[in-house]
């Protein structure tokens, strides 16, 4: 059948059958069908909408008119080395790479390249997807962290409270073994009084320290009204919702975050309170670790309570709390983790209360915990 | 065995808690020496020198778990002593499984500390006597001739004088009279020494 007539490349399309033509015309992703010197022979109508060039305008050119550079200049190159070498950097893998549209405008996109056998030279095709939207997400979310990160300065509460914990460890230890090593110095009569005065100095200066250290945490907790200010539940949620779900994917623990509709405003540090919720998820996700039935997920939920408050509520099908671990789930130093400072909820309620709200735990019917926690709305009449 | 003037070194990026365990190893009459980083301890580090390591295992630039492993390396046989954190525990335990002698929480009581030194100090000891005696039984054998290297590896195997004989193609009385030698140069008044002493060379590792 072949070398009967010279084929023109320009034309290639009207060869296809029509159902080949619905298949090509009915994906998503642009496909594309170009020969052994890159000229474009098959050109589907998402490549068309992707790109802005309509197939009359580029079928048998070549294909690196649809790249911006450096693609646009290597890629005969590629072709060639493929020809000569068959050792391909891309067929059968797939990458990311950049495209270009017919404004000059480059733009992201995942490139998975095939080859098709013919009984001359070979052809390819190439699928391509443009994936923008995913960029800018994942750049959102990247966003987020840092931002919350740097207000915050660390993103958990868990994390604080270590790093709180090895602060006042050091002035501690520091102290204890100037006391004790005093002892042993007097009991010994080897110390002499100058030495054992400059010591008890040194104990008095490490003592302040650790003093600083519990002042900066009371600020953190307590007086910093001045990170609070009016802010929507749609605000808190929006950021806080990549960052969960980036958790909750990582360990792939469903979660849903259902934020009711029109809700007043509230007066809150955000990035607080982002703590607090995001805190709440962690241990839900903790509890959920060795579920059979994890795939019933976690749900967040946003409402109005009573007249003048908002209940925000974070539901997991976790294991659920012994009677004991209820009792003691909020004081300090109470974990049931193997690595865990017992801080977390502890923080989470002085939190709450310094906004003026309550946070607080129920058994769920269907077993796991549901974890709430209420703040005041602004009434509208001051606002 | 040998006089042992051990030090022991500390190295923690808290000036206080650094200041206040020289003031303990004073206070116990041990010698001491400070070190405010890793980089610091490991620029100064002389594997000929006994003692033993206090190590705190969180610190900004090298941490104390990435110090253990550069002193593996080096084949270093300070006993490592790690003062963690409370959150550390994970750590420290990789850390013993790494061969360090023990860890401790902070904030600890003097005497938990002081044990735990003693214990090291006693290990290290153990170890560079070893080490000391095993240098001196290779230089002995190096003293060997070849044909005595061989008359020992077999005697140590448990042969008697005939079968070695038969085994080397020599008199008996020849193997005698290398076996005397054997045991003159290697200083060993009897073959249970004889056979301990090969043995301890065989062993690579503690």
């Amino acid at each position: 059948m072949h070398g009967q007539t010279e084929r023109p490349a320009a034309d290639n399309q009207s060869h296809a059958v029509p159902e080949w033509k619905a298949l090509l015309d009915a994906a998503v992703d642009a496909i594309i069908v170009i020969d052994h010197r890159g000229l474009i022979e098959t050109y589907n109508s998402a490549a068309e909408v992707m790109f802005g060039f309509s197939a009359q305008e580029v079928l048998g050119k070549n294909v690196s008119l649809l790249m911006p550079e450096p693609y646009k200049s290597a890629h005969d190159g590629y072709i060639h080395n493929y020809l000569e070498t068959r050792s391909a950097r891309i067929i059968g893998i797939g990458r990311e790479a950049r495209g270009k549209r017919k404004g000059g405008a480059d733009f992201a996109i995942d490139l998975s390249v095939g080859e098709i056998p013919t009984a001359d030279q070979p052809k390819f095709v190439g699928i391509v997807r443009d994936i923008t939207e995913r960029k800018r997400s994942e750049e959102e979310v990247h966003q987020t962290r840092e931002r919350l990160a740097q207000f915050g300065r660390l993103s958990t509460l868990g994390e604080m409270a270590a790093s709180l914990a090895h602060e006042l460890n050091q002035p501690l230890t520091a102290i204890a073994t100037y006391t004790q090593a005093c002892q042993r110095l007097i009991e010994s009569g080897r110390g002499d009084d100058d030495q054992i005065l400059a010591t008890l100095k040194k104990c008095d200066a490490q003592a302040q320290r650790a003093g600083e250290v519990i002042r900066r945490l009371r600020q953190f907790v307590k007086k910093r009204e001045a990170g609070r200010r009016e802010v929507s539940c749609d605000d808190i949620m929006h950021d806080l919702a990549a960052l969960a779900e980036v958790d909750a994917r990582d360990n792939r623990i469903p979660l849903t975050i259902d934020v009711a509709r029109g809700l007043p405003n509230v007066m809150a540090d955000t990035v607080q309170i982002q703590q607090v919720i995001l805190n709440l998820i962690r241990n839900g996700i903790d509890a959920m670790m060795n579920m059979d039935h994890y795939y019933q997920g976690i749900l967040v939920s946003v409402n109005k309570f009573k007249k003048d408050q908002v209940k925000i509520m974070v539901t997991d099908h976790g294991s659920g709390m012994t009677k004991e671990t209820e009792k003691s789930i909020f004081h300090p130093f109470f974990t049931t983790k193997r690595s865990g400072l017992g801080l977390g909820l502890a923080i989470c309620r002085s939190i709450i209360e310094s906004h003026g709200g309550v946070l607080s735990f129920k058994r769920n019917p269907s077993g796991g915990t549901t974890f709430y926690f209420t703040l005041p709305i602004i009434s509208e009449t001051k606002a | 065995m040998t006089d042992y003037n051990p030090t022991v070194f500390l190295v923690d990026d808290d000036e206080a808690v650094r200041d206040s365990l020289g003031l303990l190893m004073k206070s116990v009459a041990l010698a001491s020496q400070s070190f405010a980083s890793a980089d610091e301890f490991l620029a100064e580090f002389d594997p000929d020198c006994p003692g033993c390591l206090v190590l705190d295992i969180r610190m900004p630039g090298m941490s104390g778990m990435e110090l253990q492993q550069k002193l593996i390396e080096k084949r270093a046989i300070l006993p490592i002593i790690f003062i963690t954190g409370h959150g550390d525990i994970p750590m420290a335990v990789e850390a013993m499984q790494r061969g360090a002698v023990d860890f401790i929480p902070k904030p600890f009581r003097d005497h938990e500390l002081l044990d735990r030194i003693n214990k090291a100090l006693e290990d290290d000891q153990n170890n560079r006597d070893t080490l000391l005696e095993r240098e001196e039984v290779e230089k002995r054998i190096e003293e060997l001739t070849p044909r005595e290297k061989q008359v020992m590896e077999l005697v140590v195997q448990g042969k008697a004088n005939k079968v070695i004989a038969g085994d080397l193609d020599v008199s008996q009385r020849t193997v005698e009279i290398h076996r005397a030698r054997v045991m003159e140069k290697m200083k060993a008044r009897s073959l249970a020494r004889l056979v301990r002493m090969v043995m301890q060379i065989q062993e690579q590792s503690f």
